[in-house]
């Protein structure tokens, strides 16, 4: 990278030192406001309590504390990243975070990369194809797609492929019931992330569609495609070489601006295919009032949003070498 | 006709009824990994300190407590082989099996029950604090010795020492470091069939046979894997395609059970849930008006057609509860039905009449007046009730408007602010009526803050002295006359409605056998369980 682009990267980082402050400090006001508090819930769970345990959990979990305290001693340790305990799951809530990141970008990764791919492809193929079967039959599967709730696709899926075909497992991550090892472990996981990640894909998919498609006309209109066909390209030659790099754009900062929320996981496919990834965390912990995890996850997400926004910037610039990095 | 009946009649007990026989005629057969289904995944595994549900089907697989039952609810040996109680009640003396050793090795002593209840349950503990409170000290005469010396009788103990109520912990891990937190808190080290190996957050945990079990030649299974499955559809799924072999506690939600009881391969039943006895409840705030008043609080309860709705929302899983103490404890003989029956055909009449006399005359426009009701938010089953008893009091002239929070807002507004006027609820009721009955009516568990103690605010010195009285009588008869007079009293004073006992569904894949053995169900450690090939 050159020194410019470093300085770049340098710059950005160190004006989201704040925002990320900030994000911590508004969480923490907006998870307060909701009524109830954790050791409500695990007494409520255990379906039975005493006076005596619940006063030792609030003491545990430091909810006896005025709620300024609990901040301070929050922002205190965010800032050595060290992201407290969450007392529910008797677990740091890094390593708590950290065993469902793997999960989470495993799947998320392999759906971005599906999603990206076949949209720009399908959309490109439509443009190319405008106003002709093959851009009819594209669109009509596009909008299906994405009109499909997530979860009664999720499900669809699994009655056909795991209970009435029998080709993949119905959930989970790997075999329990074996422990595979070694290479037969990597497709055991393989296997079992095809029907979630063909789920989320279907529905990424068609947004990813119709941008490429529309964007791939747009630069079809410009000037330069004339100056291109003036100057005796091939069609080809201009698709490739020109329209869809410049198409592309406007995809990547889609592909930017979802890859937060990808990161974050998705509630409905890890609920219906039992993946453990972040989403379910998040919204356990929610319900469970296990603020530290909660928070924690903000904390993690919102870093990761920052960083991929400053890798998207650096994205455009390569891509299109006009822009520059300021 | 007679054949189609009885033809229907046995259709309906080999539903109904377990594959307990063909267990016990069929050889064990050794080997295989059990995959259950647990449904919420645990929020820890530390069973000496948290009763959340899920727990004990995991836990109880690794600790052992002194005792067993069988399906009357009478202790059996467990870890303890022989216990007496002296005649006044006041000291019970355990002797305990010889030979159980811990996980790690280490044996199983008396000093282990002695640090575990005294040291751990009995402070820690949300139900152990109450149950063992007469204890005031355990004498350990010899390694295989333990007496209980305690300040008044407490005949309940006895029916709370399983290894999911109590579990026996070696005090040579638990004694030190802070119990509250403790590193072995989600590492587990019991005397149980199983060991503890793993938990993947999110997916499974698994437990391995414990080759060097006291129990000699058990257990038959090598391996059981919890898995944890967000998903309901999903949940059912597993089971249909085998890929798991049993789900309890309604994992497998009530629509799913009635598809996948026409599989081949899946049977179910409502067994084993015998020490839960879970009640369907309204629970009314009586301190507040218009439910302060008990002619208002009949009134409700006759209007309730209680068989509506157990075959519509609880899809035939349940029957009608007739007071504070489940159905179940015939066999103790401490239930009784002899109470006022609000379970009538002309319900809605009997309301009524009962509503005019309390002074809460109809408007102009029909209505009487109006509340707000709670939903619980345990589930869609409990919506639908809401819904069920909105619509059942507009008859009645109510003008009922449901309110759905989320679990802790719920807690915190029925628990804590008291700021409700009738909301639905359900209450297990447990081992004996002095752990889990008690707590709902007794004036002393009205507990600003606690959950599920006595949120109704109603109480009279006339039950809290049977409760008092039945908590320290050890004669079963005498016992026995304390709680029918309780049931009686409660009853007609309605503080809370008590509409059903719900049975609880286990689906299981025909090849598991032997995991049925008592009344704590899944809770117990499966010492017995075994798959056939």
């Amino acid at each position: 990278m050159t020194a410019k682009g470093l300085r770049y990267v340098l710059r950005r980082l160190a004006l989201a030192i704040p925002t990320i402050l900030t994000i911590v400090v508004l969480n923490f006001a907006l998870v307060h406001l909701a009524p109830g508090d954790a050791a409500d819930v695990l007494a409520g769970e255990a379906g039975s309590a005493t006076p005596q345990y619940m006063a030792q959990l609030r003491q545990k979990f430091g909810l006896d504390q005025p709620l300024s305290v609990q901040l301070a001693v929050y922002l205190k340790q965010v800032v050595t990243f060290d992201l407290g305990y969450s007392f529910r799951h008797g677990m740091s809530v890094s390593e708590l975070i950290a065993t469902r990141l793997g999960p989470t970008l495993l799947l998320m990764l392999t759906v971005l990369a599906l999603s990206v791919g076949f949209g720009v492809l399908l959309g490109a193929i439509a443009a190319r194809n405008l106003n002709r079967w093959r851009d009819n039959a594209i669109s009509v599967l596009a909008v299906l797609a994405y009109a499909t709730p997530v979860f009664w696709a999720g499900l669809m899926l699994i009655v056909v492929f795991s209970v009435k075909l029998g080709w993949f497992p119905v959930s989970g991550m790997e075999e329990v019931a074996a422990f595979k090892e070694g290479w037969a472990r990597v497709a055991d996981i393989a296997r079992h992330l095809v029907l979630p990640a063909i789920t989320l894909t279907l529905f990424y998919l068609a947004l990813y569609t119709r941008l490429m498609r529309a964007s791939v006309l747009d630069q079809y209109a410009m000037d330069y495609v004339v100056t291109a066909r003036a100057k005796g390209l091939t069609e080809r030659q201009i698709a490739w070489r020109h329209v869809f790099r410049n198409a592309v754009l406007p995809v990547l900062t889609m592909a930017g601006v979802q890859i937060g929320a990808l990161l974050g996981g998705s509630v409905v496919v890890e609920t219906v295919f039992a993946w453990p990834g972040l989403g379910f965390l998040a919204y356990e912990s929610l319900f469970a009032r296990d603020i530290n995890l909660l928070l924690g996850i903000f904390f993690v997400s919102g870093c990761l949003v920052v960083s991929v926004n400053v890798l998207i910037d650096l994205a455009y610039s390569l891509l299109d070498p006009r822009i520059e990095l300021r | 006709m007679n054949r189609l009946v009885s033809g229907f009649v046995l259709a309906l007990l080999s539903v109904v009824l377990p594959n307990i026989g063909h267990a016990q005629q069929a050889a064990p057969q050794r080997g295989g990994t059990l995959v259950m289904v647990v449904q919420p995944e645990p929020p820890t595994l530390a069973s000496y300190q948290s009763t959340s549900g899920p727990i004990g089907q995991v836990a109880a697989k690794v600790y052992e407590g002194l005792l067993e039952y069988d399906f009357d609810l009478k202790p059996i040996p467990g870890l303890a082989k022989s216990w007496t109680v002296s005649p006044d009640g006041k000291t019970i003396t355990f002797k305990l099996q010889e030979g159980v050793k811990f996980h790690d090795g280490q044996p199983f002593t008396s000093a282990d029950v002695q640090f575990t209840v005294l040291e751990v349950l009995k402070k820690i503990h949300p139900r152990g604090i109450n149950t063992f409170r007469a204890v005031e000290s355990i004498d350990t005469p010899d390694p295989l010795t333990v007496v209980f010396h305690l300040s008044e009788p407490a005949p309940y103990m006895l029916m709370a020492l399983s290894g999911y109520e109590s579990p026996m912990l070696p005090k040579h891990i638990f004694g030190t470091g802070d119990i509250n937190n403790h590193p072995n808190a989600n590492k587990p080290i019991g005397t149980g069939p199983f060991k503890f190996v793993e938990w993947q957050k999110g997916q499974y945990m698994r437990f391995d046979r414990n080759p060097d079990y006291w129990k000699k030649g058990r257990p038959y299974l090598d391996r059981i894997v919890a898995r944890f499955i967000a998903d309901g559809s999903t949940r059912a799924a597993t089971l249909e395609t085998q890929e798991a072999q049993i789900a309890g506690f309604n994992a497998i939600l009530p629509l799913d059970v009635k598809r996948l009881q026409s599989l081949p391969h899946i049977a179910i039943t409502t067994k084993g849930y015998e020490m839960q006895s879970p009640i369907v409840e309204l629970d009314f705030n009586t301190q507040k008006k218009p439910f302060d008043n008990v002619k208002v609080r009949q009134a409700i309860a006759y209007a309730i057609d209680r068989k509506f709705i157990i075959d519509n929302i609880w899809f035939g899983f349940g029957k009608p509860a007739t007071g504070p103490i489940s159905s179940n404890f015939k066999a103790t003989g401490i239930y009784t039905a002899d109470v006022r029956n609000y379970n009538v055909p002309n319900g809605v009449d009997m309301a009524n009449k009962l509503l005019d006399e309390a002074g809460y005359k109809r408007g102009a426009d029909g209505t009487r007046f109006e509340i707000i009701h709670d939903v619980t938010p345990y589930g869609e089953e409990w919506r639908r009730f809401g819904e069920y008893v909105q619509q059942q009091l507009a008859k009645l002239g109510i003008k009922v408007s449901l309110r759905y929070e989320d679990v802790p807002t719920w807690l915190r507004r029925v628990y804590t602010n008291y700021d409700y006027e009738l909301t639905n609820n359900w209450i297990q009721t447990l081992a004996d009526p002095v752990i889990g009955v008690h707590r709902l009516y007794h004036s002393k568990s009205i507990k600003q803050g606690t959950v599920f103690v006595n949120g109704t605010r109603w109480s009279s010195p006339e039950t809290d002295k049977l409760m008092d009285d039945a908590t320290v009588e050890t004669d079963p008869k005498k016992r026995a006359a304390f709680y029918h007079e309780f049931q009686k009293k409660i009853v007609e004073a309605s503080p809370i409605v008590f509409v059903l006992e719900l049975d609880f569904v286990t689906v299981y894949n025909k090849k598991l056998q032997g995991w049925l053995v008592s009344p704590l169900g899944l809770y117990s450690s499966f010492d017995q369980a075994w798959l056939e090939k």
